[in-house]
């Protein structure tokens, strides 16, 4: 996800042309990272709200992809397939039956719990009208990602602004109008479905050709590039400048967590604290993404912000104390 | 409701214990391709530095002292990425399927490696290993311990002479 975004914010600075072939295989890359992502969240969102047996079928269905990922790009989760001007493994024609094979029971196990799930009262008691997001507040605070297309924003980056391969695969944007946690729940399950479609076009139109871009001489520094990519989450950005040595002089990239934090503060006034976990979760949080700190001294009322340099400071002052 | 429910108790049952006891017992089998811990083989490198180039987490590090190259691999930084053993020339660098890596000594961790450098006959200094020295087709007149037969089909320009 962000190593995409990265190397196409990279790629244009220095005016790199990535092969077709390439642009497909990360397109796969993406969309099984996306339905491994939302079955994780999936799983995560019940346990929140005590529902286990969700946990544990969503888990076992989403093991398979994990599988299959470590076999096409030798890790389960960090894949590292990226690099700039295209991407380092192959997906041979001896692997799509395999591939066609596993998507195909994720299909069929996802719409058995789906089946099993959206007529049961409780969970839809726990869910349907808690952490209401109206869509004038999902527009106003920025949200992105499925929070913001549980509210009725039909944003997608992958429709928006093509990148990779979708501006040549049909691509949906899941947009639910009920704007509460549910409507998020299903936007996601939603887009699962609709990535297994994707992968399988993508199978069925990959072109033959390299998978890397041949790279002759260095990128030039003081280059600009910006990438965005639909994260599962939401929108990953990535701005790059390019410096000496091949090297990049800056790089800034935001993760979707941040914005869609801010809409955390709507979604849980005037609930009760048991809805608080679920509808802080529904955004799918990654706090580690967020990257700012700060602190209230709830004495003095005096707020710190934390730099780089203080949290490097801090560290050292830790580390040499042992 | 209880259709609801019937239909997951179904599900539930339907699909046995998939857990592994891993740690007691054998894990999930890992696939050809698996990124795991790195192994160099001596006898093949030829000290190009490759793969120090392009290690992101700058692990990979060599020092040229006099006739001998020292090679450092800091493998607790190790990312496990693989670009060092994609790089490499001469396929020296492979990726084993070894993933408990976790450890109470750093020194687990570090692989450390010299290669004496071949000094060149007309300036004196350092120009080659000996790994890749063995590769230059003369095979046919060496004794000993670098002789692994004859390599060029008409022989080495002394082969000639001798017929």
């Amino acid at each position: 996800m962000h190593s995409t975004g990265y190397c196409q914010a990279v790629e244009k600075a220095g005016g790199i042309e990535v092969p077709r072939r390439a642009r497909y295989i990360r397109t796969i890359i993406l969309e099984l990272e996306r339905i491994q992502s939302h079955l994780l969240w999936l799983g995560i969102a019940a346990h929140i709200i005590g529902f286990d047996t969700v946990l544990m079928q969503a888990w076992r269905i989403r093991e398979p992809v994990m599988w299959l990922c470590e076999k096409i790009t030798g890790n389960r989760k960090l894949y590292g397939i990226n690099v700039v001007g295209g991407v380092r493994r192959d997906i041979p024609k001896a692997m799509h039956p395999e591939l066609m094979g596993v998507l195909g029971r994720i299909e069929r196990e996802t719409k058995a719990v789906l089946d099993a799930v959206v007529t049961d009262t409780t969970l839809l008691a726990r869910l349907a009208n808690v952490g209401v997001l109206p869509n004038k507040d999902a527009i106003a605070y920025s949200l992105l990602g499925p929070t913001a297309r549980g509210s009725g924003v039909a944003i997608d980056i992958r429709v928006d602004h093509p990148y990779a391969a979708y501006g040549e695969v049909e691509t949906n944007v899941m947009v639910e109008t009920s704007e509460d946690i549910w409507a998020r729940t299903v936007v996601r399950i939603k887009e699962t479905l609709d990535s297994i479609r994707i992968i399988r076009d993508c199978l069925a139109m990959m072109p033959e050709g390299p998978i890397q871009a041949k790279i002759t001489e260095p990128i030039p520094p003081g280059r600009i590039g910006q990438s965005s990519v639909e994260a599962p989450r939401g929108e990953t950005h990535h701005y790059v400048i390019t410096g000496e040595d091949n090297r990049p002089y800056r790089w800034k990239a935001r993760a979707p967590t941040f914005q869609n934090l801010q809409g955390v503060p709507i979604m849980v006034l005037g609930e009760t604290i048991a809805d608080v976990p679920i509808a802080l979760g529904s955004i799918d949080p990654c706090f580690s993404c967020t990257e700012r700190l700060e602190t209230v001294d709830v004495r003095s009322g005096e707020v710190k912000v934390y730099t780089k340099a203080d949290l490097f400071r801090l560290c050292k002052e830790r580390w040499s104390k042992r | 409701m209880f259709r609801a429910k019937f239909k997951e108790a179904v599900i539930c049952f339907s699909n046995p214990r998939v857990t592994l006891p891993y740690p007691f017992g054998p894990g999930a089998e890992l696939p050809e391709g698996f990124r795991g811990k790195i192994t160099v083989d001596q006898t093949r490198c030829i000290a190009c530095g490759g793969c120090a180039n392009v290690c992101p987490s700058r692990l990979i590090r060599f020092y040229d002292e006099g006739e001998r190259t020292r090679m450092e691999f800091i493998l607790d930084r190790c990312t496990y990425c693989g670009r060092c053993a994609e790089v490499c020339p001469e396929h020296a660098i492979t990726m084993t399927l070894e993933f408990e890596n976790s450890t109470d000594h750093k020194e687990d961790l570090y692989i450390e490696q010299e290669l004496y450098m071949a000094t060149c006959a007309r300036c004196g200094r350092c120009f080659e290993t000996e790994n890749a020295i063995d590769k230059i087709p003369v095979r046919r007149h060496r004794e000993g311990r670098n002789f692994v037969g004859p390599s060029m089909p008409h022989g080495g320009p002394r082969a000639r002479q001798r017929e």
